[in-house]
């Protein structure tokens, strides 16, 4: 307890007593008495017991020497006043021990229910913890406020072979064998160990932390750390279920994925393959005529090109899908990247139209330009395989706003009724057995590939039939330059 | 260069080796094979071929290492065999010192083409460079510094001309963007490739019928550019 308390108990009854005296004629010695029993009380409701004590004796020894008679004497000649003065002290006592009382229950009440509003707020924080590593977190900062606790720690029974010091693994091992916190001597002497077990479902758990050594033996200490662990607990058992729950979906759409992506190959490689077999038997024996086997041999080759891009699309989508995908992105124009397409395109389908509708001066873009072809060339290569042969397919740049479009439309039988999203999904096609050769990645990896550029791939039926797919690419600010010889 | 050209081919995959070695056996060149890096230094140093088909992906060595270290005392150029996921190694393979590249799977007719553009050009070099250079209906005058198309004057700036000559003395050759950034603009300009673009996109405008769909500066996509006469 600080002497700070105490001043104010000696200012009040040295006051008091100044404040008396001119008036000691005028007032009964009783009611003066009173008015020190009412400073006592004052002084037991605000600071407590040991100032209302020290105040009661202090008052009793100015009274009886300033105003019981003999006048500035403690010397008391009468038996009355001897009763008086002793009275005095005695209510005095009494009444400062009751309120000072009523005053630390008060503050025990009050800390109580700072100490459930903590617990309350722990529980909230801890309900949006997902995982094992968050729970650590709250932990950590809750027991920094309600214990001044540092270094808390939450640690699985897998980390206890090689602990953080202090802590040993024979001492999270006995903290998880028992009940109940488990004090130990800390990293430094002003600061204790308490571990405490946390047994749920899923791995066991022990909370470490390092309190104040002060405190951390209190009753409270121990009955806040037992609480908070309880409630930790059941975090932890919430974020383990979370987990298991999360790993079952994941195993289920691989489970799902994997065998929509056998039945895919299954059939989109075995048929070129019995092909290619077949073809390769006959031109073995040789009895073709030499036309015929010139046209085999072309067929043999284009049955290996069509796993080749099959082959190509599967990894690119294993690509794309692993998450580690790195643009390569740099500012260019899109002519040129469609024109490369266009290159290539030609060498696979050298009849086919493509007209091209390019406006002039468009700005430059700023992507990767070796995914952005494989965007170009699978709209390109559906709108091709899906559209009579007859047809043109038609490839127009536009600028909307701060998105530049890529439309490559056709004159196909265009979308299905509900808008086509579905055909965005793997493995998925328009038709679910056809004769047209493809395993329904294209559009996935289209998609990919553009959102990781921020844009995206849409599909539409357009006015008078035929399909068009959309690449939107984000136009940004591309830098100026402005050091460019001058041009004509 | 002796009468039939001898072809050194470094390739681990027996198949690959295989096909191609018969391909080009076909066309009467001579073959040396080897299915390591480390054999292929020594037969590189044993055989003196008059071209380097080399694969990439060896088991034993990095195949940009092997360009490094041959290019130190060798000038004969090299083809590179790359996978497709190999997009960044192809580039790295050409600025080491590769001349050409070909992703498998490729067909038979590309190799041979890539073969006979890269066993014409030792020749050229020695010979001196052509003082006119003809492709489509264009026709560069090297000594007078002149560019005509269908016989009309072209009036290009000096950039664009430097890049034309670049890319027209080097026929049916890839040459990347960074090569062609040092060579015309130097050093300092390496890591800009959107100049390039722009001079390319120019220079198109000017030589090429249908600037979108170029026919003599193809773009190789996140390489560079190759020059078709």
């Amino acid at each position: 307890m600080s002497v700070r308390k105490f001043l104010p108990a000696l200012l009040v009854s040295v006051g008091l007593t100044l404040l008396m005296l001119p008036l000691q004629e005028a007032i009964d010695l009783s009611n003066t008495a009173l008015l020190y029993v009412l400073v006592v009380v004052l002084i037991g409701s605000r600071y407590g017991r040991g100032p209302a004590i020290a105040t009661a004796l202090l008052s009793a020894l100015l009274y009886a020497h300033v105003f019981v008679p003999p006048l500035f004497s403690l010397a008391i000649t009468e038996v009355q006043y001897l009763l008086a003065a002793v009275v005095m002290l005695v209510v005095a006592l009494l009444v400062g021990h009751l309120t000072a009382s009523l005053k630390s229950q008060a503050e025990q009440v009050q800390a109580r229910e700072t100490q459930a509003r903590a617990l309350y707020d722990l529980a909230r924080h801890l309900s949006a913890a997902q995982t094992p590593a968050e729970v650590e977190e709250i932990a950590s900062r809750f027991l920094g406020t309600a214990l001044q606790a540092i270094h808390t720690r939450i640690l699985p029974e897998s980390a206890f072979a090689a602990p953080p010091p202090p802590l040993t693994a024979a001492l999270l091992q006995s903290a998880l064998a028992g009940r109940h916190p488990l004090l130990s001597a800390g990293g430094d002497l002003r600061h204790t160990l308490a571990l405490v077990p946390l047994i749920a479902a899923g791995p066991p758990r022990v909370l470490a932390c390092e309190l104040p050594a002060a405190q951390a033996g209190d009753t409270a200490t121990r009955e806040l750390l037992e609480t908070a662990s309880s409630v930790l607990t059941v975090a932890l058992e919430r974020t383990h279920f979370a987990e298991v729950a999360r790993e079952t979906e994941l195993r289920r759409a691989a489970e799902s994925l994997r065998s929509s992506i056998l039945s895919a190959l299954s059939h989109d490689l075995r048929t070129p393959l019995t092909v290619m077999v077949g073809l390769a038997d006959t031109l073995a024996l040789g009895k073709a005529s030499p036309e015929r086997q010139k046209s085999m041999l072309a067929a043999l080759r284009n049955q290996a090109l069509s796993i080749n891009q099959l082959v190509t699309n599967l990894l690119d989508m294993a690509h794309l899908r692993s998450g580690n995908l790195e643009l390569n992105e740099a500012w260019q124009p899109i002519d040129e990247v469609i024109g490369a397409t266009l290159q290539q395109v030609r060498t696979h389908w050298k009849d086919r139209e493509v007209t091209l509708d390019i406006p002039s001066g468009l700005p430059p873009l700023r992507f990767d330009a070796v995914l952005v072809e494989r965007v170009l060339w699978n709209l390109l290569e559906n709108a091709i395989k899906y559209s009579p042969a007859d047809t043109p397919v038609e490839l127009v740049v536009r600028r909307f706003g701060e998105w530049l479009d890529v439309m490559i439309c056709d004159w196909g039988p265009g979308l299905p009724a509900d808008g086509g999203e579905e055909l965005f999904g793997l493995f998925r096609r328009g038709q679910a057995e056809s004769s047209i050769p493809g395993v329904g990645l294209g559009l996935a990896i289209a998609r990919s590939i553009a959102e990781a550029h921020g844009g995206q791939v849409l599909a539409e039926n357009r006015m008078g039939g035929g399909a068009c797919f959309r690449l939107r690419l984000p136009l940004g600010s591309a830098p100026t330059l402005s050091d460019l010889e001058d041009e004509t | 260069m002796s009468e039939t050209p001898t072809i050194l081919l470094v390739e681990d995959d027996p198949q690959i080796r295989e096909l191609v070695a018969a391909t080009l056996e076909g066309e009467g060149y001579a073959i040396v094979e080897a299915g390591t890096a480390v054999q292929g230094a020594v037969e590189a140093g044993a055989c003196k071929p008059d071209l380097l088909i080399l694969d990439l992906g060896l088991p034993d060595r990095n195949g940009i290492n092997f360009i490094r270290d041959y290019r130190i005392w060798s000038a004969v150029p090299i083809l590179v065999l790359s996978a497709r996921s190999q997009e960044i190694s192809k580039v790295t393979a050409l600025d080491a010192g590769a001349d050409d590249y070909l992703t498998k799977p490729f067909g038979v007719s590309e190799l041979l083409a890539r073969v006979r553009a890269l066993l014409r050009r030792p020749a050229a070099e020695r010979e001196q460079l052509e003082p006119t250079i003809e492709f489509g209906d264009c026709r560069i005058d090297c000594v007078r510094r002149q560019v005509t198309r269908a016989g009309e004057p072209l009036h290009l700036t000096d950039i664009q001309y430097r890049l034309l000559i670049l890319l027209a003395s080097n026929p049916g050759r890839v040459l990347t963007h960074r090569q062609l950034l040092l060579q015309i603009w130097g050093g300092r300009a390496v890591e800009n490739n959107q100049y390039l673009r722009v001079y390319v996109g120019h220079l198109r405008q000017k030589i090429e019928r249908i600037p979108a769909q170029p026919q003599h500066i193809l773009t190789e996509i996140g390489v560079g550019y190759r020059f078709q006469p």
